[in-house]
């Protein structure tokens, strides 16, 4: 009765009016700079970076000639293979990796957590130059190329994403409940039944994160991008920096930023359609930590 | 609904409360082979690189003996000495970019720490529309960092930016006040920074403040806290650890954006803005003083152990479990 009572009151209470000035307070923080990459969007080649706001011709067609002056669609097709992949490869080798950290004791296991975390704060750049010479030296040694492919750049941006995704999942998996797995190999089933049909359909909140985080590193990426990819290759980072580069008389700031507010689209609905997941699944992977 | 009852049930397994979980089953065998698949990767893509890059720190590495690396002249700790002998002719630029960087680090996360927080609290709470303001908070995050970094430098460009006009209608400045060249460089790294990385925080605090039970919040309300007190007393001892680990990894990437600064500045920025990464880009693939370069990388290395050290401290993992 009395809890009752007290939700009804609750509810019925008017809710801060403030919350609403507040909430638009953040909409406008976040979607002014949006809005000034529309307003240069639609400027003409020459207004761009002139400083216009109010654009008095509207180019919309900035919004097509993006696909014409450069190959946006093969850069939009080799960022979403690039980034879907090391975000499903870095998941689930994550997983079981997490699963043994989870559930068993073995000797160093506590080092190989810690260095996890260490692995966070190298610095990209510092691992730029040995990675590309180690990669040269195995080209050389066994004549498989990996310089210039997907699976080279998927394997680089592994470097960042598995030690995170091992740290986030680990406790996760550590947070689900170990009797369901014990009753599993009492029926008679073996480790990689029990991760496949037991401990993977629970932690998919888990790998949602992992998976979102390693795609936008993937997605985001120019430093290793710029010299890993050929011109097949090319990810978004490097195909964008052209409109930019020397190769033309005038900076395109209004084709850069059409194109850049285009391919937004994919990553924003992954975002939107995987949000709800986000949330739960980053409470369990940090507050063990 | 689920999603809440697994998030308590982490709460819970977390040790917050009760009796440890006895989840270790050392009599079984330890299933080697499911580590390997990232143990192999691992230690080709980190390890491996790391002590390469440690390895080639130690060697004079330049652009004449990068045909044969493996024969570059062996130096020792000189370029560590060079570039860390405070009266040596690098340590205006070695030390200009590591206080560059700290200073960058701390005050963008010092900044990104309270908008974060307010709104994980304002979208926490019951609101009309929160599904889909919960997804708009997230849009500067998915905006390439390059992308970002033009964003910017047109905002800040000189008298045509956006920041000079705002300025010079409002009668606050100059319309011809400098942001991209200048000790202000570093104001217009910092908030080009904030407004990209700041949802991280936001995801964190989010993340923790939906573990706490909206019934302890009650019991609260019935003791007669206040909204300041419940705040200081319930809710940030219980999202500190969440928090903690946010603030840490957003020191370090803050610490390690190269991308950033490079596409605002370029190779040659101001002293304000030269931070570690861009100083190391430049030894290493400019002037081709790769030895040099990676000593650096090194000393970046140590200075980013810090703010990950203590976190692991105040989070006592390795502890016990």
């Amino acid at each position: 009765m009395a809890i009752a009572a007290r939700t009804r009151l609750r509810a019925v209470r008017p809710r801060g009016w403030w919350r609403y000035g507040v909430a638009l307070a953040y909409v406008t923080f976040v979607l002014a700079p949006f809005l000034y990459m529309a307003v240069v969007a639609l400027q003409s080649d020459s207004g761009a970076g002139s400083g216009d706001l109010l654009p008095t011709h509207p180019q919309f067609d900035n919004f097509a000639r993006i696909w014409q002056t450069v190959d946006l669609g093969l850069y939009l097709r080799n960022s979403l293979i690039v980034a879907t992949s090391t975000g499903a490869i870095s998941s689930l080798l994550a997983l079981g990796a997490a699963y043994v950290i989870a559930r068993f004791r073995f000797p160093l296991r506590n080092v190989f957590r810690i260095s996890l975390l260490a692995t966070q704060t190298v610095p990209g750049i510092m691992l730029l130059l040995p990675l590309f010479v180690i990669y040269i030296i195995i080209q050389h040694s066994i004549q498989v190329r990996i310089v210039g492919t997907y699976w080279g750049l998927v394997l680089t941006y592994m470097t960042f994403a598995l030690p995170f995704a091992i740290w986030l999942l680990s406790v996760y998996v550590k947070s689900l409940p170990v009797e369901l797995e014990e009753q599993a190999i009492v029926d008679g089933a073996n480790r990689f039944q029990v991760i496949r049909h037991v401990t993977l359909p629970l932690a998919i909140p888990g790998i949602v994160v992992t998976f979102v985080f390693s795609f936008l590193l993937a997605w985001n990426d120019i430093l290793f991008a710029s010299v890993l990819t050929s011109p097949e290759t090319k990810t978004l980072g490097p195909g964008l920096q052209y409109y930019v580069s020397e190769s033309f008389s005038i900076p395109y700031w209004n084709l850069l930023m059409a194109a850049s507010l285009v391919v937004a689209v994919p990553a924003m609905i992954l975002f939107l359609v995987v949000q709800r997941y986000i949330v739960a699944g980053l409470a369990a992977g940090s507050l063990k930590g | 609904m689920t999603i809440k009852g697994a998030a308590l049930r982490v709460a819970v397994a977390a040790g917050l409360s009760g009796p440890r979980r006895s989840s270790h089953r050392s009599s079984i065998r330890v299933p080697y082979w499911l580590l390997s698949p990232s143990l192999i990767p691992l230690t080709l893509i980190v390890f491996v690189p790391m002590a390469f890059a440690l390895y080639i720190s130690l060697t004079g590495l330049n652009q004449n003996s990068i045909g044969d690396w493996t024969h570059a002249p062996f130096v020792g700790l000189k370029h560590y000495v060079d570039g860390l002998d405070p009266r040596g002719p690098l340590a205006p630029s070695f030390y200009g970019s590591i206080k560059a960087s700290v200073v960058f680090s701390v005050a963008t996360t010092l900044f990104t720490l309270p908008i974060g927080v307010g709104a994980a609290l304002l979208l926490n709470g019951q609101l009309r529309g929160r599904t889909f303001l919960r997804a708009v908070m997230l849009l500067p995050y998915i905006i390439p960092t390059f992308v970002n970094g033009i964003l910017w430098r047109l905002v800040f460009m000189t008298s045509t930016g956006i920041a000079d006009q705002i300025l010079a209608a409002l009668h606050l400045g100059s319309r011809d006040t400098f942001w991209l060249i200048g000790p202000r460089s570093l104001w217009a790294l910092i908030v080009a920074d904030v407004w990209a990385s700041w949802p991280f925080i936001y995801l964190m605090a989010l993340a923790a403040l939906q573990t706490i039970p909206a019934d302890v919040y009650d019991a609260a309300r019935i003791d007669g806290a206040t909204p300041p007190r419940i705040f200081r007393r319930i809710t940030l001892p219980l999202i500190a650890p969440t928090l903690g680990l946010g603030i840490a990894l957003s020191t370090i990437n803050h610490f390690n954006n190269f991308a950033l600064p490079y596409v605002m500045f370029g190779p040659t920025p101001p002293d304000e803005v030269n931070v570690l990464p861009l100083n190391i880009y430049v030894n290493s693939f400019i002037t081709f003083n790769l030895g040099l370069g990676a000593a650096m990388s090194v000393v970046a290395l140590v200075i980013m152990l810090t703010p990950a050290v203590i976190y692991l401290r105040a989070a006592r993992i390795g502890d016990t479990d």
